[in-house]
């Protein structure tokens, strides 16, 4: 056994505490949801206005380290839920384990996600930096590489706040403070986890997949 | 009999008395008082925008201050008084104060994360502020692109960013309530017996959660739109700038109800009290709140009726917009019901939610002239417009922050102020109120448009009233400030329930005890309890809850 | 000690294994010409393995029924953003 579960005062007991927890970032997740969301639907507005653009511009990005990414992604994922699930068990070591699997594999992401960077950069595909597309919807093509950066942008943001999340996780498990009785930032984190990968799900098909026919 | 009662605990003022006690505390109670001042210098700084911009259209030629002046005076004005007086009044100081109090919880679920709150209010604050001291901004409050994106010379990013800090300082407020009221509420309190104004806070909450984040969102992609020259909005980019108003009125429309909201739930808790008569038709009154706050979502194209959208579109947001006007009917004859054959006491508090009552639905029927697609285009962007807001934000939530102010003073602050100036004062902000907005119905209805710093001459006499109006307005503001700091030090000690009223923060000391109650109170009746259960006989002590609990449970001296 | 009832190592690894038939699906529809389908079919597809995710790694399968709501109004106000702004975008010209 660890320390014994600290409460804190505005709360009557553990139960009540991590239910509070639990429902608390829940609602911050619904909130992330609609922040990630309103990019979304920039997106697709200027995806009606300009189809024929998005459908060029989209060819133009890296298919295959942008599908291998979204497979490291998705498996980090299942690191992090089996994490959670170690912890609950009070498997410590496997919880350690597991965590820091998820970050080395958010790594991972990251460091292909800027390979793809520095290969569009490259390709001359950077707005504002040095964009050198030329021929028919230049412009448009240019604003679709601006959703592209910018939605990327704030979604590998996001995933390196989850990275130092998940190691401070495993530190703190290393360091013995999780057990069956209080898991509560794990699993909250894990959640967390888990959001940022689905905003992935569909950055996947919106950004790399609208033509490839 | 309640001094007999005094909790073990000193009260939450006594914990300390250095400025670190007041800036370091998580007591929801602390701040609460934090946010009060805090909002209260910011109301102060937007009055005086608003002075300004009456007094420079006393004369028609603009004889005060320039045009590019004028823009940033008004813009000045929107920026401070929406997102930093109106949006945290009356959740962020009340709710604060109230939530945990009303539902029997020793604090909010996240204490830290409620100071977290005011410290980003703060932040966003000094930044918007420094915006606005470093040579202003002139795209108005709405920051309408390309205009914001492309032709402004002002600080517009600096001041989007303190908009966005604060914008979370909201969602975190609005996070903390969620849960509060799901998770912390005493044994024996069910949804159906929460008082109203928690229900108002609880679909204030919502909004907070779901529609700031898109706020924030949108000001990013403006803030690189205008640093980086590549975006979505400006025309000339490829961009469309209704985009960004679609997005931004996501946000804008709903927070309009962020700011009416916590109003209703005041209205209900201090009419039934002076009325002295349970609310009439308690739960389609808790629906109504959140009916509201979901319709509200749905109606945001009613500000974009003449820029563009399609005619659809135009026909989709014009039927929402008049739906929402039914729950709010309700609430409006719901509070009349409760009035009918009450026994009305007039005390200050009731003088301002009466005000409140027949100036909100003033504005919201206004609101229907402009909902209708024909009208709206003599109507938009008409001082026809700002009449309509004015009378919603200042005629309705103002009133209702004053009126929740001096109502709960004494629970807050212990002391009683005097209540004949309080009366006084309520009636020169009613009437100073009305001589500033009213004259304005008529000027956008005769053409005068909104955000001009000239108008032709034969609308002088119009804004000549108006700018008295303000006059008056300014002085009604001011009163209450000189006797309720007054009456901190000479006012007379505030018993536990100094107006008889009915509600668990009744029930605990004046000023209440650092953990809210001696202990937890069991719940075992609904909120209002001003009518005995059967018989036409008042009894004030009929059914009052809570009973079981030693100690917290204070005198009901006062009216009864 | 209390003992938390949590789901079999083959559930996740199973659900795993379905995002990644699903992942390899919206890949290879990608190239069958299918006009305004591709994008349905990728979209679809994109809901699904969110669903997975939602249900079984974030567990709102079996999760009280406020959390359920709470992740329910994410999903159906940006629901409300998208829908009701595209009356506009879609029906503009």
């Amino acid at each position: 056994m660890t320390e014994a579960v600290v409460v804190d005062r505005q709360f009557d007991d553990p139960l009540q505490q991590r239910k509070a927890s639990d429902l608390g970032m829940w609602v911050f997740l619904a909130t992330e949801i609609l922040f990630l969301g309103a990019m979304f639907v920039a997106y697709t507005a200027s995806r009606i206005h300009h189809p024929e653009a998005f459908a060029i511009a989209s060819r133009l990005t890296n298919l295959t380290l942008g599908s291998i990414n979204t497979g490291v992604l998705l498996t980090s994922s299942l690191m992090m839920a089996l994490s959670v699930r170690s912890t609950k068990l009070g498997l410590r070591t496997a919880s350690i384990v597991f965590l820091l699997a998820t970050a080395v594999l958010g790594l991972a992401f990251l460091g292909i996600k800027f390979t793809e960077y520095y290969l569009d950069w490259r390709d001359h595909l950077v707005p504002v930096i040095d964009f050198a597309h030329r021929g028919p919807h230049a412009g448009e093509i240019e604003t679709f590489f601006y959703l592209y950066f910018f939605m990327t942008g704030v979604h590998s943001i996001h995933l390196f706040i989850g990275i130092v999340m998940v190691l401070v996780l495993a530190w703190m498990a290393w360091r013995r403070h999780y057990s069956p009785d209080y898991f509560t930032p794990v699993e909250l984190g894990g959640l967390y986890w888990h959001l940022v990968d689905i905003v992935w799900i569909f950055l996947y098909p919106l950004l790399y997949l609208v033509s490839r026919t | 009999m309640s001094t007999l009662m005094l909790p073990v605990r000193g009260n939450y003022l006594d914990e300390g008395f250095s400025l670190w006690s007041w800036l370091s505390s998580v007591d929801h109670k602390r701040i609460a008082i934090l946010y009060t001042i805090s909002i209260t210098m910011f109301f102060f700084v937007g009055g005086v925008a608003a002075s300004l911009i009456r007094l420079n259209l006393v004369t028609p030629t603009g004889d005060f201050v320039s045009a590019e002046t004028y823009n940033k005076l008004f813009t000045m004005h929107g920026v401070i008084m929406v997102w930093f007086f109106l949006i945290p009044s009356i959740p962020s100081t009340l709710g604060n104060f109230l939530v945990p109090l009303m539902i029997g919880a020793r604090d909010m679920a996240f204490p830290r994360l409620n100071l977290a709150s005011w410290y980003l209010y703060i932040g966003g604050g000094l930044f918007t502020v420094g915006a606005l001291i470093a040579g202003g901004v002139d795209t108005g409050w709405t920051f309408y692109t390309p205009y914001s994106t492309m032709f402004s010379n002002t600080h517009v990013i600096a001041a989007a960013a303190g908009v966005f800090i604060v914008g979370f300082s909201s969602i975190l407020t609005g996070i903390n309530f969620i849960v509060t009221i799901h998770k912390m509420r005493a044994p024996g309190m069910t949804w159906f017996r929460l008082p109203l104004f928690i229900w108002s806070m609880y679909a204030t909450a919502i909004i907070f959660v779901l529609a700031t984040p898109v706020l924030a969102m949108t000001l990013f992609l403006l803030a690189i739109e205008r640093f980086a020259g590549v975006g979505v909005f400006d025309p000339a980019l490829g961009g469309d700038p209704l985009l960004f108003q679609h997005l931004f009125w996501f946000y804008s429309h709903p927070a309009v109800y962020v700011m009416i909201l916590p109003a209703m739930g005041v209205a209900s808790e201090i009419i039934t009290c002076f009325a002295r008569k349970n609310v009439f038709a308690y739960r389609s009154m808790a629906f109504a709140v959140l009916a509201i706050a979901v319709i509200g979502f749905l109606v945001w194209g009613h500000h974009m009726f003449v820029a563009g959208t399609s005619v659809y579109s135009s026909i989709v947001f014009s039927i929402l917009s008049f739906l929402v006007a039914i729950p709010s009917a309700i609430k409006v004859f719901n509070w009349t019901a409760t009035l009918y054959k009450g026994s009305i006491h007039f005390e200050a508090p009731m003088l301002y939610l009466l005000g409140f009552v027949g100036l909100f639905t003033v504005g919201g029927m206004t609101g229907l002239f402009l909902a209708s697609l024909a009208l709206d285009v003599h109507l938009h962007d008409t001082y026809f417009v700002i009449a309509h807001f004015h009378y919603i934000m200042v005629g309705g939530s103002v009133m209702a922050f004053l009126g929740a102010i001096h109502f709960w003073w004494p629970k807050i602050t212990g002391r009683m102020y005097s209540d004949r100036w309080a009366r006084f004062a309520a009636i020169v902000v009613f009437i100073g109120f009305n001589l500033t907005f009213f004259p304005q119905f008529v000027l956008g209805y005769l053409g005068m448009p909104r955000r001009y710093h000239e108008y032709p001459p034969e609308f002088q006499v119009l804004n000549v009233l108006s700018s008295a109006g303000a006059s008056v307005l300014a002085v009604g503001y001011l009163l209450p400030l000189l006797y309720l700091l007054w009456s901190l030090k000479y006012g007379p000690r505030a018993t536990a329930n100094p107006w008889g009223a009915t509600g668990l923060e009744w029930q605990t000391s004046s000023p209440p005890p650092v953990d809210n109650f001696a202990s937890i109170p069991i719940v075992t009746a609904p909120p209002y309890q001003y009518e005995p259960p059967e018989g036409p006989h008042p009894n004030p002590s009929a059914g009052q809850k809570g009973e079981g609990s030693e100690g917290a449970v204070g005198a009901r001296d006062g009216l009864s | 000690m209390i003992t938390h009832p949590v789901p079999a190592i083959r559930t996740y690894v199973l659900v795993w294994v379905g995002l990644i038939v699903l992942l390899l699906l919206t890949l290879g529809s990608a190239f069958i010409p299918l006009g305004w389908g591709n994008a349905a079919i990728n979209l679809a597809i994109a809901v699904a393995k969110s669903l997975l995710v939602i249900f079984f790694y974030m567990h709102l399968r079996s999760a009280h029924y406020v959390l359920r709501i709470a992740a329910t109004a994410g999903f159906f106000w940006l629901a409300i953003l998208l829908g009701l702004s595209l009356t506009d975008f879609v029906t503009r010209y």
